[in-house]
């Protein structure tokens, strides 16, 4: 039984840092109706980021998401102008093309620093808390905590401020945001800037477990798993899609034989099974160019 | 190519001349290197080929089409190590390979989009990890050895050159062949609009999942050659989703939907790829080697470039170039649409009991739709008697269209019937429905945009049978009597144009002419006026008159209410999702229930009238 608390615990621990990572996913599908594939490929080359600050520095990697962040935002909102601009009514095309992105931040990643796995190891690293005979590892505390402030904000932003309102009136119906004055270029760069500005907070907090370049694939399959578990487009879907994600993998790690093997089954699992039983997953509306009528 | 015929024939005689250069290659030239570069071209080219049937023409993007090359590879592979090679593994592998294909066909066949790519690229995953955790079958990462191949060694690669190049030679075969039948028209058709082509009589299942097995079949083949060739395979080489990037990359660049573009995209990506694998840097005079990263980096940016900058490929981008120019030409030429009266070629049908006393032809019995909260059909009943043209009026949002998919069979109703000819039909599929003599056009025109007019016209299929796949796609009978109709519309001076280059009348017109072809006992017009000039609208109108006195039904909706007057009875008026009134026009403009409807209350008839 404690087994099961301690294995649960920390499968909801990874859950939230996850539900930040895929938050910027599922914001930017919501928004603009593009998968950014390459959203994993971002999240490792924020990580790489925290990494070589934190060599130079020494610095804190949770204090380094204020020097990630808006470097990601920046790349985000670049990004958008000089390549997901051009392919945003094409699906398919779309996802080629951050696909080919994210083998090039993947290439770039392992030319630079190679194909070595890389960590941060901060003072508190190899630290627990203990409850009872619970164990938490004090990063997976720090990173998950901090993950879910920050979600936080990002609710706030999205609920409170006029350009929240503006991005949530866009994802909903673009044509009626148009018609009362929302500039639907502009909010759709800003929005994907901040999707990919998570990725800078994201991968300052994955940075504590080691990382290479290819991670990428390791992420972008548990981040599409959960967004398409959640309903593609909805954020406290992510959320809760995170969640069970993180449950999920840290269950199947230690009940199922040779289980660490079958960990990253899960996530493809998790997306075939949704999406021929129940596409629009826990909380998605029905996208119908996903799905035949009939 | 549908070029002149000496630009035809050059292009033939290039292709000739490539295949006896690349046929006599390891006999004239004995670079084993140049022949590994070339073999691994035919390799990628078979991959590319496959991939094209079902992302080119069907239009399936699909990312882990280089899993096919696992499948087959493995199953070569796990055999070979147990009982020695034997040649027909090769087959054995393409066969598992296309059995595979099938199933995930069979599992995805609802999904679309961004979620078909998705789902593609969880695929070759699967099959990585499957790969990898089997280990009593396939050793796991470990990787499995091929028994050495038993020839003389100054043969180097020869054989395994060979059997690329048939397989190679074999798939542009059956994708050209592809192209050109039913088959292949029936797949450009669901790329185009696959709902479409269900209501046009396209059983859509049975062809995708044949174009699953058709791409994925000498891709299998192929990887129990390249397995044999490698004599080592281990899982993460054999399921590498790079494999399947270069191959999407191969089929763009060199055009989508082209039978050679894929072959000449492979030499271009096998090109770059020598080019990048063995290029050497004097970094202070060390060769330093850059293999891997770079693969990334170079075919990343250029599938990007690509998608960017020329989306519809090298092939395409040329013959574009050349159809632009010929298209100036003869539209000084014949630009106008022809608009003398011609007859109607249609073999009629024996046809008893038309008119207002004529029998029942469709029979809707309480009929429901909802979506959410709102029932835009609701409790609806109505019959269309055989030989009649019956129209369906309405408010907007009276259900009118909603009315229509639930009788076409674009949607499924919540509950009620419908009978047609004897049948109930409200679940069965489109196609079935267009093969029972349904047929029906839309609001807005749904053409297939990327075909010419005369292969719309033959896209629409009467029946489904298997023979029927491997038919010529523009041929025979059938292409006389497209070309008949096309007369009868007056757009058989547009026959070879891009349906999608039409206006929008033009394309209503073409619209008409193509379900005629299904010879359907009942055709659905959705707004056949609307949106288009009145000469156009008394054009129709006059073949909708002499369709009609051939012996077909009409169902139509429309807003053009002096041409419903002149043109229908009897006239079904909905509203709210229910029918409220029916009878002949004058009797409709009189009912008090209707004006209500339209206007609101408040209104009265000297009001309306005066208006």
């Amino acid at each position: 039984m404690t087994d099961f608390i301690q294995v649960l615990v920390l499968g909801l621990l990874a859950g939230g840092l996850y539900a930040l990572a895929a938050s910027g996913l599922t914001l930017v599908f919501g928004v603009m109706n593009v998968i950014n594939v390459a959203h994993g490929a971002l999240l490792v080359l924020g990580a790489y980021l925290t990494w070589l600050f934190w060599r130079r520095t020494g610095a804190d990697p949770l204090l380094l998401i204020l020097v990630t962040t808006p470097v990601m935002f920046a790349l985000g909102w670049v990004g958008y102008k000089l390549f997901v601009q051009r392919v945003r009514g094409a699906p398919a095309m779309s996802v080629l093309l951050t696909f080919s992105l994210a083998l090039v931040i993947q290439g770039i990643l392992g030319e630079i620093w190679s194909n070595d796995f890389r960590t941060v190891i901060t003072s508190y690293s190899n630290h627990s808390f203990t409850i009872g005979s619970i164990v938490l590892p004090k990063e997976r505390v720090f990173a998950c905590a901090i993950a879910i402030v920050i979600l936080g904000l990002l609710w706030l932003m999205l609920t409170r401020t006029w350009l929240g309102r503006a991005i949530r009136a866009s994802a909903e119906n673009p044509q009626g945001a148009a018609l009362i004055g929302i500039e639907l270029g502009s909010v759709a760069a800003l929005t994907f800037a901040i999707g990919v500005a998570t990725t800078g907070a994201g991968g300052s907090l994955i940075s504590f477990s080691s990382f290479f370049p290819s991670t990428h694939y390791l992420w972008i399959s548990r981040l599409l798993g959960i967004i398409v578990l959640g309903g593609m487009g909805s954020l406290s879907g992510a959320f809760v899609g995170a969640l069970l994600m993180g449950v999920a993998e840290a269950m199947v790690a230690k009940y199922v034989p040779n289980g660490l093997a079958w960990v990253t089954a899960v996530p493809y699992m998790v997306i075939f099974v949704v999406l021929l039983v129940r596409p629009r997953g826990i909380f998605g509306a029905w996208t119908r160019e996903d799905v035949a009528t009939v | 190519m549908t070029g002149p015929p000496l630009r035809r024939i050059a292009y033939g005689l290039f292709v000739l001349a490539a295949t006896v250069v690349l046929a006599l290659w390891p006999i004239l030239n004995h670079d084993a290197y140049k022949q590994n570069v070339i073999l691994l071209a035919f390799l990628i080219a078979v991959i590319a080929v496959g991939w094209n049937i079902i992302s080119g023409f069907a239009g399936y993007v699909s990312l882990g089409q280089s899993a096919f090359v696992g499948i087959g590879a493995y199953t070569a592979g796990v055999i070979a190590q147990q009982h020695g090679w034997q040649w027909w593994y090769v087959p054995l592998g393409g066969a598992v390979a296309a059995g595979v294909a099938v199933l995930l066909g069979a599992v995805v066949m609802r999904v679309r989009g961004h979620s078909f790519v998705i789902l593609t690229i969880a695929f070759l995953f699967i099959m990585r990890l499957v790969a990898t955790n089997w280990t009593s079958l396939t050793s796991g990462s470990n990787g499995l050895s091929f028994p050495l191949a038993r020839y003389p060694r100054e043969w180097q690669n020869t054989p395994f050159y060979y059997a690329l190049f048939v397989l190679l030679v074999l798939s542009v075969l059956l994708a050209w062949s592809v192209r050109r039948t039913k088959f292949g028209m029936g797949l450009i058709a669901i790329r185009e609009d696959e709902n479409k082509a269900g209501a046009v009589g396209v059983s859509t299942p049975a062809y995708k999942l044949l174009a699953f097995a058709a791409s994925a079949i000498f891709v299998g083949m192929a990887g129990a050659v390249y397995g044999y060739y490698l004599s080592y395979i281990n899982p993460d080489g054999m399921f590498d989703i790079v494999l399947s990037v270069q191959a999407v990359l191969a089929v763009l660049l060199g055009g989508r939907a082209t039978i050679l573009g894929p072959v000449l995209g492979a030499g271009l990506i096998e090109f770059i790829s020598e080019a990048t694998n063995d290029r050497t840097y004097g970094v202070a005079g060390a060769q330093v080697h850059i293999g891997g990263q770079w693969r990334l980096i170079v075919f990343g940016g250029l599938m990007a470039a690509t998608v960017l900058f020329l989306p519809r490929g090298i092939i395409p981008t040329i013959s574009e170039f050349f159809e632009q120019r010929r298209a100036h030409r003869r539209s000084a030429q014949a630009g106008v649409l022809d608009l003398r009266p011609v007859g109607l070629p249609a073999t009629p049908r024996v046809v008893e009991g038309n008119g207002a006393g004529g029998r029942v032809l469709v029979e809707v019995k309480h009929l429901e739709k909802r979506f959410g909260g709102v029932r835009a059909v609701d409790d609806l009943s109505f019959s269309v008697r055989q030989g009649t043209i019956t129209a369906l009026i309405g408010p907007n949002g009276s259900g009118k269209t909603t009315a229509f998919n639930l009788i076409d069979g674009l949607m499924r109703p919540d509950s009620g019937e419908v009978w047609f000819d004897g049948e109930r039909i409200e679940r069965l599929r489109p196609w079935r429905r267009a093969h029972l003599g349904l047929g029906r056009t839309f609001q807005i025109t749904r053409l297939f945009g990327e075909m010419t007019v005369l292969e719309n016209l033959v896209a629409p299929l009467r029946e489904f049978r298997w023979r029927q796949l491997a038919a010529d796609a523009v041929a025979g009978h059938e292409a006389e009597r497209a070309e008949e109709l096309l007369d009868f519309v007056g757009m058989h001076a547009f026959a070879h144009e891009r349906a999608a280059r039409l206006s929008f009348g033009q394309q209503k017109l073409v619209e008409l002419a193509q379900i005629l072809m299904l010879d359907p006992k009942l055709i659905l017009l959705d707004e056949p006026a609307g949106g288009i000039n009145p000469t156009l609208i008394e054009r129709i109108a006059e073949k909708i008159r002499a369709l009609n006195e051939l012996g077909k039904t009409f169902v139509i909706v429309e807003h053009n209410i002096p041409l419903v007057a002149d043109l229908c009875d009897p006239v079904i008026v909905l509203a709210r999702g229910t029918c409220i009134a029916s009878g002949t026009a004058a009797q409709i403009q009189r009912d008090p229930l209707v004006l209500d409807a339209y206007l609101g209350e408040g209104w009265t008839v000297e009001e309306a009238v005066t208006a």
